[in-house]
């Protein structure tokens, strides 16, 4: 942690304005965090824990958890399933596939349209926590790119916490990678310590491949 | 409370653990110690072993329970059967189990922004792993650090401890010879930024005068809490990541 | 084991990659087929029960508690103390877990560890005899605090080492005096369960909880150094063959786990 960044818990000031952001709020004229987050060296805040709350253009990943016919359920990590209506999406799903998303309108709480639903193939779905998923990605996608290159095979990560790893990836090797990226994922120049990090996994593996291990 | 016995309480000032007056007992916090749970906490306090976990806002169960505006909050405060010195516990919630999760439940429905989750739930789980008295206040103090963890947006937190009276004398937080033998107890958890009170309880009998003065004492009391709080939540962002000891 | 917990549905589709990575040889963990995760074992961490451990299996938590108190015997053995296990699947450790009255899974989870320490002669009740009408009655309650795959193994490894931790309380006038302590409960053996489960075609000890959500056969075996003391199949089903490769690994594994006590 970097001496002119700053932990604040709820309740503790970050303003001395009305600001409006998300997982804070207003008294007065002051603004305070609502979550346990990070000021950073501009004092900007940034929550460190949070529930995933939808925005439009959000990428998700899901798994549908009851089919009807008028569409699907799919378990997108909010409190209760949010619904695809068969009419907007015409491939068939049955239950158990894992599907990706784009958020369309948000409109109250938990009611969101969903653009481009795709049925994504065999993999595995892990839970991130969704305040930390701007570092998996990384600055440009460099992050999850870095790791799509080590791992070998496809990764989605839904802005929801939900992120999908396909089967013909080094599975082992993403998720230890994705475990240091939740356990540093406040601190500075990761991207690097990631590289390099992957750079001697990846080494090592290609020894005990040869080794027959 | 009222409980007869010669113990002496208090001995030239100092209590049966070496305490002063207005001395805390050893406190240590942890957070994130469950794998599965939203957010989680251990606390430590004197010989109070108390663990919590939150979950949610999750799906309200049974659905006609839930409030269209906001989540619904929900606790259950439970003794293990191994917690205390005496016989072995019934399992199961009891009249007094009960109570507790009521007015721990009231602390945080001052504090938790429900209105952000409609239609929801709010679990907080506190048991008691060990006891020694002042397990209320234990939890109180458990159960904000795990909603912290957890990122359930709050207007502030909670900080709690027992104060009272022991051998005519004002004392705070009581361990468990004070709280069987003593005259008074009162329990107490503050809002750290506002100083409102959250939670209070009390019997045995008080001047308004020590109404007061214990007052004040719990709220800077509170204070000190808060500090083991804060660091613990905190210490997950440092870069070592330390093993959770029970 | 949690196959029917409601909120936890396995994808097909998470099972198919978790299939076609066992084909390959690998678990996602990296362990070994026939692996445990990593185990921890702190004793002493209840200083108010005679005995107690908090053992961690991987992400799997579970704390037990030993405590005494002077009960009444069974008219039918009047000379013999009691054994009493319960176990408590808390909410706090699984999403999937709720409140209320004991799950049938807590309930097989205390019977299945109940029968291993009977069975294994574990503790000797005939010891805890105090005076006519009166003997200790010895409580072991199985706290699952986070459950995170085979909960089962984790509280039978915490059972006994709760049990090897135990100190016998004083007892004085037909009373127990708990400050006081007249040395440790002596065992006679050291019964460890060993759970497996069927994936496919593929056995894994120690299954973790994704693995646990794919399976198609599960068995526990508890077993002491030369027997076995208990068994539970739990869903599907197994050949004779699977059953005693099964048996050889338990065998196996709980000596490992012994030395760990």
């Amino acid at each position: 942690m970097n001496n002119n960044r700053k932990i604040v818990l709820p309740g503790e000031r970050i303003s001395d304005k009305k600001l409006y952001l998300p997982n804070t709020f207003v008294e007065g004229e002051e603004t305070f965090a609502a979550v346990i987050g990070m000021l950073d060296e501009e004092g900007k805040y940034i929550p460190l824990e949070s529930r995933y709350k939808p925005l439009q253009e959000d990428t998700l990943v899901g798994i549908v958890t009851d089919v009807r016919h008028a569409g699907y359920s799919v378990d997108i990590n909010l409190s209760s399933p949010a619904f695809i209506s068969s009419k907007d999406f015409r491939v068939e799903l049955n239950l158990g596939d894992i599907v990706s998303c784009k958020v369309g309108q948000v409109y109250e709480v938990g009611d969101v349209d969903f653009a481009e639903v795709k049925k994504l193939p065999p993999g595995k779905v892990i839970h991130y926590p969704p305040a930390k998923v701007p570092r998996l990605i990384g600055r440009k996608s460099s992050m999850i790119n870095l790791i799509r290159e080590h791992a070998g095979g496809d990764i989605i990560v839904g802005n929801n916490g939900y992120v999908w790893i396909s089967e013909t990836s080094n599975i082992p090797l993403a998720l230890k990678t994705i475990n240091i990226i939740i356990q540093k994922a406040h601190m500075s120049g990761l991207t690097d310590e990631i590289a390099q990090f992957l750079k001697n996994q990846t080494g090592e593996s290609k020894i005990s491949a040869q080794t027959g291990e | 409370m009222g409980g007869h016995s010669d113990l002496k309480l208090l001995v030239n000032g100092k209590r049966l653990d070496g305490r002063t007056q207005f001395d805390l007992r050893p406190i240590r916090v942890e957070v994130g110690v469950l794998h599965d749970a939203d957010g989680s906490a251990f606390v430590e306090w004197g010989k109070n072993k108390v663990i919590c976990g939150i979950y949610g806002p999750r799906e309200c169960i049974p659905r006609h329970g839930a409030d269209p505006y906001k989540a619904v909050l929900k606790c259950r405060y439970m003794m293990a059967p191994f917690s205390s010195l005496e016989e072995h516990g019934r399992s199961g919630p009891n009249r007094r189990s009960t109570e507790l999760s009521k007015v721990i439940r009231e602390v945080f429905e001052n504090l938790i922004i429900v209105e952000n989750y409609p239609r929801t739930q709010i679990d907080i789980f506190v048991d008691v792993l060990q006891s020694d008295g002042g397990t209320r206040t234990t939890c109180v103090t458990a159960a904000a650090a795990a909603l912290a963890n957890a990122g359930i947006p709050m207007r502030d937190m909670a900080s709690a401890v027992a104060v009272g009276k022991a051998d005519d004398t004002l004392v705070v937080d009581l361990a468990k010879e004070e709280d069987n033998f003593g005259q008074c107890d009162m329990p107490v958890a503050f809002s750290y930024r506002k100083k409102d009170i959250l939670l209070l309880q009390m019997d045995g009998l008080l001047t308004r005068q020590e109404i007061e003065t214990l007052l004040n004492e719990a709220e800077k009391a509170s204070e000190k809490v808060y500090v083991k709080q804060a660091d613990a939540l905190k210490k997950v962002y440092d870069s070592k990541e330390e093993k959770f000891k029970m | 084991m949690p196959e029917e917990f409601k909120d936890l549905i396995m994808s097909h589709l998470k099972r198919d990659a978790l299939v076609s990575s066992l084909k390959k040889g690998v678990r996602f963990d990296e362990r070994a087929f026939d692996e445990f995760r990593k185990i921890e074992i702190q004793k002493n961490v209840i200083k108010n029960a005679e005995g107690s451990a908090l053992v961690k299996l991987g992400n799997t938590q579970v704390l037990v508690g030993v405590k005494f108190d002077i009960v009444t015997p069974y008219s039918d053995r009047p000379d013999e103390g009691t054994l009493v296990t319960n176990a408590e699947l808390l909410p706090l450790a699984n999403s999937s877990f709720e409140t209320g009255p004991p799950h049938e899974y807590s309930i097989e989870l205390a019977r299945v560890l109940d029968r291993g320490i009977r069975s294994a002669e574990c503790v000797d009740v005939k010891s805890f005899f105090v005076e006519d009408g009166k003997v200790l009655g010895l409580y072991i309650d199985i706290y699952v605090l986070d459950h995170a795959g085979n909960y089962t193994d984790a509280s039978g490894i915490a059972a006994i080492a709760a049990l090897t931790d135990t100190r016998m309380p004083k007892v004085e006038d037909g009373k127990i005096i708990r400050t006081e302590s007249k040395g440790k409960l002596q065992l006679k053996s050291l019964p460890i369960t060993v759970s497996s489960i069927k994936v496919d075609n593929f056995w894994l000890v120690d299954p973790n909880i994704e693995e646990e959500l794919a399976m198609d056969c599960r068995v526990t075996i508890a077993t002491t150094d030369k027997h076995v003391a208990a068994v539970q199949k739990g869903k599907g089903s197994l050949t004779k063959k699977e059953f005693l490769d099964n048996l050889d690994i338990a065998f196996k594994r709980s000596s490992d786990i012994r030395k760990m006590l």
